[in-house]
């Protein structure tokens, strides 16, 4: 097993490896990605992943898997997107395990994510996008800070209706640290 | 040929080919691809991104022009998504005479039209720098709802600015006729301007031949 990237409290970054992408064909048909794909289902088949596998180039992301401290993998947490001369990463993040929502782990995940983000790649802010149904993930962006930009009305079919897309941001000085966010938020190991 | 008030709609070919070796590395044109790196675009570029859009079934590169036929620069329809029937619109005034016309508001208005009336979209998205005042008009004339701010969003000559999103509903759409006699459009009766020197097809050939290894 690769040793940890990013060491959190309940979970560790780690390579998006072999175990990961093994387990990526039951997380991409379940219902985990409903939430990530703001409304889409799939039938993923494995020949198609590995195809997709294969033709990605990996210039443009930046994935990491996400485990728990006894090394389950629970899904991924990434930048999709920072194009260098606007230092604003487009971030990603999924929880392929039900089980694993709503614990935190999210959260100490994307907290290490964004320290990454700011603290080696210099990235002046990070952005997402969400669908206003994801009551989960809006919470977790007013507690950790982030602001909402932007509100794109009925952009997303999701669940037989339409629902809001919302893009929320952090700039480098409203990023108080990972160790602060932690006491503020209360993460516990 | 679609038909509008001011401008039509044609296939982005033969002049406009042409045109858009020139207008791609121009300001109109970085400031309607705000993501652009501003990088130059030599003529195989320009060749590979019409061809790009051609095959590309969720895209359309559109030349608009007056009714005289004097081509003012192009629409583009991006990144389709079938599944919520929302398409990304953007359009550059190759011709910056134009900036800010009425013809320019047509051809947005056009460009609604198709993408409404004959595609089925349900949402139109666009984008605009802070400071294109002219896009900024164009997109609030035609009907766009300012929908957020992505704040210093950019980096544009030396500082990061705003990025102002937009997005227009299939039930905040009149219909094209409703929205221009709403508007009243006025043409700005500029003189066309001469026809783009062009290579004859043979002279293009003798050159491809002389320069082949």
């Amino acid at each position: 097993m690769a040793a940890a990237l990013a060491e959190g409290l309940l979970v560790d970054l780690v390579p998006y490896g072999r175990r990961f992408l093994d387990l990526e064909h039951r997380w991409l048909n379940d219902e985990g990605v409903f939430w990530w794909a703001v409304g889409g289902r799939w039938f993923a088949t494995k020949a198609g992943l590995e195809r997709e596998r294969l033709e990605d180039d990996h210039q443009r992301h930046t994935q990491f898997g996400l485990q728990t401290k006894d090394g389950t993998p629970i899904g991924l947490v990434g930048i999709n997107w920072m194009p260098p001369e606007h230092r604003a990463a487009m971030l990603t993040a999924f929880i392929g395990d039900p089980a694993y929502w709503g614990g935190g782990y999210g959260t100490d995940g994307l907290l290490l994510l964004l320290q990454y983000t700011f603290d080696w790649l210099d990235a002046r802010r990070v952005w997402l996008m969400t669908m206003s149904l994801n009551e989960r993930v809006v919470r977790q962006m007013e507690k950790v800070g982030f602001r909402l930009e932007a509100r794109q009305r009925r952009a997303t079919w999701a669940a037989n209706g339409w629902h809001d897309m919302l893009t929320y941001a952090l700039e480098r000085d409203e990023w108080p640290g990972r160790a602060v966010l932690i006491e503020r938020l209360g993460l516990q190991a | 040929m679609f038909e509008g008030t001011l401008v039509d709609l044609v296939p982005f070919e033969d002049d406009y080919a042409t045109y858009l070796e020139s207008w791609m590395n121009e300001e109109a044109w970085f400031r309607a691809h705000l993501w652009d790196r501003r990088e130059p675009h030599p003529e195989d570029a320009v060749k590979k991104y019409i061809e790009k859009m051609e095959k590309n079934e969720r895209a359309a590169l559109i030349g608009y022009q007056t009714k005289a036929g004097d081509p003012i620069g192009g629409l583009i329809y991006d990144h389709e998504w079938s599944r919520v029937r929302k398409v990304e619109v953007t359009f550059f005034t190759g011709d910056s005479r134009y900036e800010g016309t009425d013809e320019v508001l047509d051809g947005l208005l056009m460009l609604a039209r198709y993408c409404f009336e004959t595609r089925n979209m349900h949402r139109l998205d666009a984008m605009s720098l802070a400071f294109d005042e002219a896009r900024i008009d164009a997109l609030r004339r035609a009907g766009f709802v300012h929908e957020g701010t992505l704040r210093q969003h950019i980096r544009w000559d030396g500082d990061y600015v705003d990025v102002e999103l937009y997005g227009l509903l299939e039930d905040e759409w009149p219909g094209y006729a409703a929205r221009i006699e709403a508007l009243g459009l006025q043409a700005s009766d500029l003189e066309p301007k001469p026809k783009p020197e062009k290579k004859l097809e043979d002279e293009k050939a003798l050159d491809e031949k002389i320069l082949a290894p």
